[in-house]
């Protein structure tokens, strides 16, 4: 516990001490490292890789561009309920998709997300087509609080997201439930076996998953002022599944640090250089070969917890 | 309807010729994930790297032909390598240290070949004897696309055989079922691993070199063809090259006459086959369960 | 270079002499930054690449002549890919970190419609190179946004305005699935019915799509004499290289909305025939368009293409706002921007305060070989006035 409580003190202090351009990146990068964490309950502790979880954080990002877009709903009660609307949609695509395991999985939830897209680029009313949603505000609401217009504000607001997600996620993963999906994860034969319905506790995960994922989607859209169809392609699920693996599957936090990792090493690079893809690439190899537990694994070996 | 028959007929080798290049990128693909278990995300690139380097003995030495075979061959050489020096370290590891390098690997392959041709698009060539028209029905129809049709023909029979009567094909067959006993009967299955590696690579080459007339030599092929090719895999069934050929074959006639009558339809078609088909069969048409 | 240049050589000279101190300082000073947020990679990374190209060429012709109000200018480009999350993300960081007080850049519309909103906030001008979208001036528009450029709804004006004196009587058209397709293909169905003449049928094809041979396939069967094309980077190279393989060119007039030197290069004899707007070619007539067109041969040892010209001219026109204005204070800018005159490369060319459209004239353009090229090159066939070509304020689509 100690270190994601000194991760989450230095991440709420860092906004006194940085620049606004600073702020802004690290505000995506928290948006990300909540996608990310979303995307490690069903892939580190249930083994269900998701080829689309881009599908679950472009929907929310859609859904909460248009409550505030057409209606006075307050900022956080968009966000919310778009993650909520989210994980409710994704108990029929968790149906389906469980229907197959492993690779079949993979691809099943893939089908789902390219689907969306199509059908995105189609419905121009509500997702404005390729073109997207722009000029997304931060709705204030009856009250008519405004503290997170500002770049301070929204940081903390975001953090403050993702600060109750990540405890959430944590309880979820250390209760009998999450002691399923470890079974799941290592063994489903014999989690079946001791007479568990695993279908259901997989399809559950999934909406769970997709929920927190559509969350980050949803604080996306008002960040950034606008949501378009690239939220939901595979490219994006494919870079989510590598800030997962490159910070650490099965940890939670892992993922976070995976995130901000990802985004601030592409930024840096491509201010330096047009082939950044290049080091990208080796970067991700040489975290495959030599970081085979992701980032966390190596910080969590070189400060090891003391034994109760 | 006398205009239907001829109407049929062109479509259908339309059809054949698009399957043809679908089946050159997905027989690679299934073959190395029968053996490995590898999920090649970087198969798109090999793909693209064919196309390039085909563009390059074109533009030396102004052969078609030779670029057939030169194409594979650097492809392929360079996949083998690639096993060799990186992904022999990781067998025995999870999926994911799998689908990382190869992504990585994805990034590299496309920056690399950007500084190495630039970011224009090439113009690859077919000779002239394959550029005329003939006319089937009355239909004009290019001469390249039924080339490219027979291509795929004769390489699914060539695979088949090599795969049936070949001592090395045996041994893949039998690696992709057990390897640990092909291993105890004294083979080097490290080796079998590279070739076949080697082998799905260079199939993607000979893909990308075909497809280049049609489409030219560009950067936009890799993301393209990643996600076409694990579709038709998928629909087949990982690790089943029979799957691979009735998966290309599925969707291209699905996505050719789709898009004729409904081509609203066109972006979804290919994602809503294999809807149908994971739902129904999970383990694709021929495939095992993963 | 022509234009509406107020400081000659001799004048800076002056005012070096006659202000001592503080003059002299100023010269070398901070330099102007132009932020560049374009697409150098990915697919459309080959339109982004000559966006910059352009972009570093006017930069050094006007740092040569002692740069802008004694500073020189820096275009500080980086890689969006593309994608429009990318494009805010960098777009932010050149404004925020790098203090660029103006834009360029933002190869796709979509980009540009993601940054709009922001202008405001930043307190930052965006002077678009090629953003085509018919909203940018349209529903979208916002006050700190200039397009200099040939917009979408110009560039298929002056097909239609071409075929009103043409032969063709039938009309098929097919469009890139997305934002710039329906729009262009929805002011070239408006502009067929108008002239009397009969639009057959659209189809549209998914981005991404390599292989058309359905698509080709209706087009011959359609009974169309002319097809209109919104096809751009691989998808047209692809059509048109399959389109030559079936010889649709010879059943039917393929008629496209972007004519690029990258593309005919790419796709060779296949662009033979083509006839299509362009918003710029290299072979335009004129004084200023030669001059330019020979300092980028020497530059660049071969001549300039369609996105390369364009950003010219928006750099062109930036540089009288600016001198001008007398600032790069957006307040004081956009006023200036709005009345910009230039007779440049593509002759003369006038801002329009109402909607920050640039008046030009309209180009058709046909290919076809000629001597002491490799390649096949395009060739003007006519020329349509600027008030016929460019539509009324805010608008998308024609009256007459």
């Amino acid at each position: 516990m100690r270190f994601p409580l000194a991760v989450a003190v230095v991440l709420a202090l860092l906004p006194l001490g940085l620049p606004p351009y600073a702020m802004t990146l690290l505000t995506e990068a928290l948006i990300l490292g909540l996608f990310a964490m979303s995307l490690d309950l069903m892939v580190g502790y249930a083994r269900l890789i998701s080829f689309g979880h881009a599908a679950a954080y472009g929907f929310g990002a859609y859904a909460s561009g248009n409550f505030l877009l057409h209606t006075s709903m307050p900022l956080p009660c968009a966000v919310l309920l778009s993650g909520l609307l989210g994980g409710v949609v994704a108990i029929p695509v968790g149906w389906v998709c469980t229907q197959a395991r492993g690779i079949s999985f993979s691809m099943l939830t893939l089908a789902y997300a390219q689907l969306l897209y199509a059908v995105a680029f189609k419905w121009t009313a509500v997702t404005g087509a390729s073109d997207g949603l722009a000029g997304i505000p931060r709705n204030p609401g009856p009250f008519g609080v405004t503290w997170w217009d500002t770049k301070a504000g929204f940081y903390y607001l975001t953090f403050a997201y993702l600060a109750c997600a990540f405890l959430l996620c944590r309880d979820l993963v250390r209760s009998p439930f999450g002691a399923v999906l470890r079974g799941i994860r290592e063994n489903e034969a014999k989690t079946i076996a001791l007479g568990y319905n695993t279908r259901r506790y997989k399809i559950a995960i999934v909406a769970i998953s997709y929920g927190f994922a559509g969350l980050a989607g949803a604080l996306y859209a008002p960040f950034a002022g606008f949501a378009n169809t690239e939220l939901l392609f595979w490219l994006l699920s494919g870079q989510v599944l590598i800030m997962v693996i490159v910070g650490g599957t099965g940890t939670l936090i892992g993922p976070i640090i995976g995130a901000i990792f990802f985004l601030y090493v592409q930024q840096k690079l491509s201010n330096y250089t047009d082939s950044w893809a290049l080091f990208f690439g080796v970067i991700f190899i040489a975290v495959v070969l030599f970081m085979p537990e992701g980032i966390w694994g190596l910080l969590r070996s070189r400060f090891p917890r003391r034994a109760a | 309807m006398s205009d239907f028959l001829p109407f049929l007929v062109t479509q259908c080798l339309n059809a054949l010729s698009q399957a043809a290049l679908l089946f050159f990128l997905g027989c690679g693909l299934t073959l190395i994930f029968g053996i490995m278990r590898i999920v090649n995300f970087a198969h798109g690139a090999f793909f693209m790297l064919g196309a390039y380097v085909g563009y390059s003995a074109v533009h030396w030495t102004g052969s078609f032909w030779l670029a057939l075979i030169a194409a594979p061959l650097v492809v392929g050489g360079f996949g083998a390598a690639f096993e060799l020096g990186i992904l022999r370290r990781l067998y025995g590891r999870d999926g994911h240290a799998f689908l990382m390098v190869t992504f990585g690997l994805t990034l590299i392959m496309g920056e690399v070949i950007r500084l190495i041709w630039g970011v224009e698009a090439l113009q690859v060539k077919p000779p002239d004897s394959l550029s005329d028209i003939v006319f089937i029905m009355d239909e004009p129809f290019p001469v390249y696309r039924l080339f490219l049709a027979a291509s795929g023909i004769v390489v699914a029979i060539v695979i088949w055989q090599f795969l049936e009567r070949t001592r090395l094909g045996l041994l893949i067959r039998a690696t992709s079922q057990n390897a640990e006993m092909v291993y105890a009967l004294g083979t080097d299955v490290a080796l079998v691993r590279s070739a076949v590696f080697g082998i799905g690579c260079g199939l993607a080459g000979i893909g990308g070199v075909l497809a280049a007339p049609l489409v030219t030599a560009s950067l936009g092929m890799a993301p393209n063809a990643v996600i076409d090719t694990f579709v038709i895999v998928i629909i087949g069934g990982m690790g089943s090259f029979l799957g691979s050929l009735i998966g290309a074959l599925l969707v291209a006639f699905v996505q050719v006459f789709g898009t004729y009558y409904f081509p609203d339809f066109a972006l979804a078609l290919m994602y809503l086959i294999m809807l149908t088909v994971l739902v129904v069969r999970p383990g694709g048409l021929l495939g095992k369960e993963a | 270079m022509t234009g509406t240049s107020g400081f000659s050589r001799r004048a800076i000279l002056g005012a070096t002499l006659a202000t001592p101190f503080v003059a002299r300082h100023a010269l070398g000073d901070e330099p102007i930054k132009i932020g560049m947020p374009c697409a150098l990679t990915g697919p459309a990374g080959e339109i982004g690449a000559q966006m910059r190209r352009g972009a570093e060429f006017w930069a050094k012709s006007v740092n040569a002549q002692g740069g802008l109000l004694n500073r020189q200018v820096s275009i500080v480009a980086q890689d969006t890919t593309g994608d429009p999350a990318t494009a805010i993300r960098k777009a932010q960081d050149l404004v925020e970190r790098e203090g660029c007080r103006l834009l360029f850049g933002m190869t796709l519309s979509s980009e540009a419609l993601a940054v709009a909103p922001k202008l405001a906030d930043w307190n930052t001008i965006f002077v678009s190179g090629d953003n085509g979208d018919g909203r940018l001036t349209g529903e979208s528009f916002v006050p700190n946004f200039f397009r200099p450029n040939t917009s979408g709804p110009m560039e298929t004006r002056a097909i239609a305005l071409y075929l009103r004196q043409a032969d063709f009587k039938n009309f098929y058209a097919l469009g890139m699935d997305y934002a710039w397709g329906h729009n262009s293909i929805g002011v070239f169905k408006d502009e067929v019915k108008k002239s009397g003449k009969n639009f057959v049928a659209d189809i549209y094809s998914p981005i991404g799509t390599k292989d058309y041979s359905t698509y080709i396939t209706k087009i011959r069967q359609s009974g169309a004499d002319a097809c209109f094309l919104v096809l751009q980077g691989d998808d047209n190279n692809a059509f048109l290289s399959q389109a030559k393989q079936y010889r649709l060119g010879d059943k039917v007039q393929l008629l496209t909305s972007i004519v690029d030197l990258n593309s005919i290069h790419a796709v060779g004899e296949a662009a033979v025939g083509l006839i299509g707007s362009s918003r710029y070619t290299f072979s335009f007539p004129g004084e200023a368009n030669a001059k330019f067109v020979a300092a980028w041969k020497q530059e660049y040892g071969v001549v300039p293409d369609v996105f390369e010209g364009e950003q010219w001219q928006a750099g062109r026109m930036l540089e009288v706002a600016i001198k001008k204005a007398g600032s790069i204070d957006a307040d004081k800018l956009r006023p200036a921007f709005e009345t910009v005159e230039i007779d440049d490369i593509k002759g003369k060319v006038a801002m329009r305060a109402c909607d920050h459209q640039a008046v030009q004239r309209g180009f058709m353009v046909k290919v076809g070989r000629k001597e002491g090229f490799t390649d096949p090159v395009p060739e003007l066939i006519a020329t349509f006035p600027a008030d016929e070509v460019t539509p009324a304020c805010r608008q998308m689509t024609y009256d007459s």
